[in-house]
């Protein structure tokens, strides 16, 4: 197969700089029957997030007298991608987004003030173009903001990834398989934590630090758009 | 002048312990979706927490020879022994009682147990019930006052509506709940009400 060229004089594949994001689009509070969500429109991902709880910890021996428990559901519908999903079951993927995100969660939720409860995240994706992981913990922690459960911050992320040797912000779908490697990051901006970190494909050591500072500079964007979906929610019952 | 804050906004630029914010540092940094006007900060939303002296509404989920379980709209189970009531209740039931005690998990031990009956119950978000009850509950008794109702407003978010105009009673506390985080709510909730009052 021929080698395709995915960037030519610093464009990109879709029209796009090396830093720039693809149009996002965030809306809070779209499910009734939820406590919190959220639904994402990150290039042509489309995530639909939803938050349950806290409420009474199920079964009841998984209950922890010091903390909430945290449980995080990332699912793929079947008619998510151009490939065939198949069955829409649980996979090893599925699985292992779930516990990363599970984990994200855990480190910024005040887990202490609700003991012997449960929170419930899931992230659904309707339509998947690539990054799909950072954009449904993106959605998600606006869910949770939506849903009033206590957090140390609002996170988000992005991922970066090498195409073409060059170092590239965002990557979709097409960049991330035939590119050479991709990072999704999710970070926290109040305490510049990382928490979420994952690798694929290799990079030296002064591609990550820099991939890492293009992710904090991306998350600063993502932010900014995670606010405004939380506060339209208000402006619109304002006027209304 | 008033703002919504999200998780993570800086709220003081020094330490204080306030519902909805945690101190990092030297700082208040929020950690719920909050509304911030001068040195106040009222969360939008949150679940209840069972609190020493609240009186809330609770539905009776489950009866023991000791005692019946609580279900109070919050992530926790009131407990009320069947030493502090005479009455007995089946399950379903509609209760109004008063927290005597929580536990270090958050569970509470309820007293003075009150059946309520011939009414409606409706819930709305916890941390909106101190705006329906107003200041010196100003606003309850506006509502009783222009409905002809008796409301029994539960810390829990559940509110029992009794007697007089009770769906007016319940479109003024529903929008209550919508319009919270706004200023001037009393005055457009009186007009409300006396617009829909004269038209029955």
């Amino acid at each position: 197969m021929e080698k395709q060229i995915l960037i030519k004089n610093g464009i990109r594949n879709d029209g796009r700089g090396i830093l720039d994001l693809r149009p996002i689009k965030i809306t809070a509070g779209v499910l009734k029957k939820a406590d919190g969500s959220a639904m994402i429109e990150w290039g042509k991902n489309k995530i639909l997030a939803a938050v349950y709880g806290p409420r009474e910890a199920f079964p009841k021996h998984a209950a922890n007298p010091n903390r909430a428990n945290v449980n995080c559901k990332y699912s793929m519908a079947p008619f998510s991608s151009l490939e065939e999903h198949g069955r829409s079951g649980p996979n090893r993927r599925a699985i292992e987004i779930g516990k990363v995100a599970k984990h994200v969660f855990e480190n910024v939720i005040l887990t202490n003030q609700f003991p012997k409860t449960q929170i419930d995240i899931s992230i659904e994706i309707l339509q998947s173009d690539g990054g799909t992981r950072i954009a449904g913990i993106t959605a998600a922690a606006v869910a949770l903001a939506d849903a009033g459960i206590p957090m140390k911050d609002l996170v988000q992320g992005v991922s970066v990834g090498k195409v073409d040797g060059q170092l590239v912000v965002d990557v979709d779908k097409i960049e991330d398989n035939l590119g050479t490697s991709d990072i999704p990051v999710i970070v926290s901006l109040r305490t510049n934590e990382i928490l979420l970190f994952q690798l694929d494909g290799m990079l030296e050591k002064k591609e990550i630090e820099t991939a890492i500072d293009y992710s904090f500079e991306a998350a600063k964007a993502v932010r900014a758009l995670q606010i405004e979906a939380l506060k339209n929610k208000y402006v619109v019952e304002e006027s209304g | 002048m008033s703002e919504i804050s999200v998780p993570g906004d800086l709220l003081f630029e020094d330490a204080r312990r306030l519902d909805g914010a945690y101190v990092l540092g030297n700082q208040t940094i929020a950690s719920v979706i909050c509304v911030k006007s001068e040195d106040r900060v009222v969360p939008l939303k949150g679940k209840y927490l069972p609190i020493i002296d609240d009186y809330v509404v609770g539905i009776i989920s489950e009866q023991r020879f000791s005692g019946y379980t609580i279900d109070l709209n919050s992530p926790y189970e009131g407990q009320l022994s069947t030493r502090e009531s005479r009455e007995s209740f089946k399950i379903g039931d509609v209760v109004s009682a008063l927290i005597q005690e929580v536990d270090e998990v958050n569970e509470p031990m309820l007293i003075e147990p009150r059946k309520l009956s011939g009414g409606r119950l409706i819930e709305i978000d916890a941390v909106k019930v101190p705006r329906v009850i107003g200041r010196n509950s100003s606003m309850v008794s506006m509502i009783e006052k222009y409905a002809k109702t008796k409301l029994f407003v539960g810390k829990n978010g559940r509110i029992y509506i009794r007697e007089g105009n009770v769906e007016l009673a319940i479109a003024a506390i529903l929008k209550i709940q919508k319009e919270a985080h706004t200023q001037g709510l009393t005055d457009r909730v009186e007009a409300f009400l006396e617009f829909e009052a004269g038209k029955a």
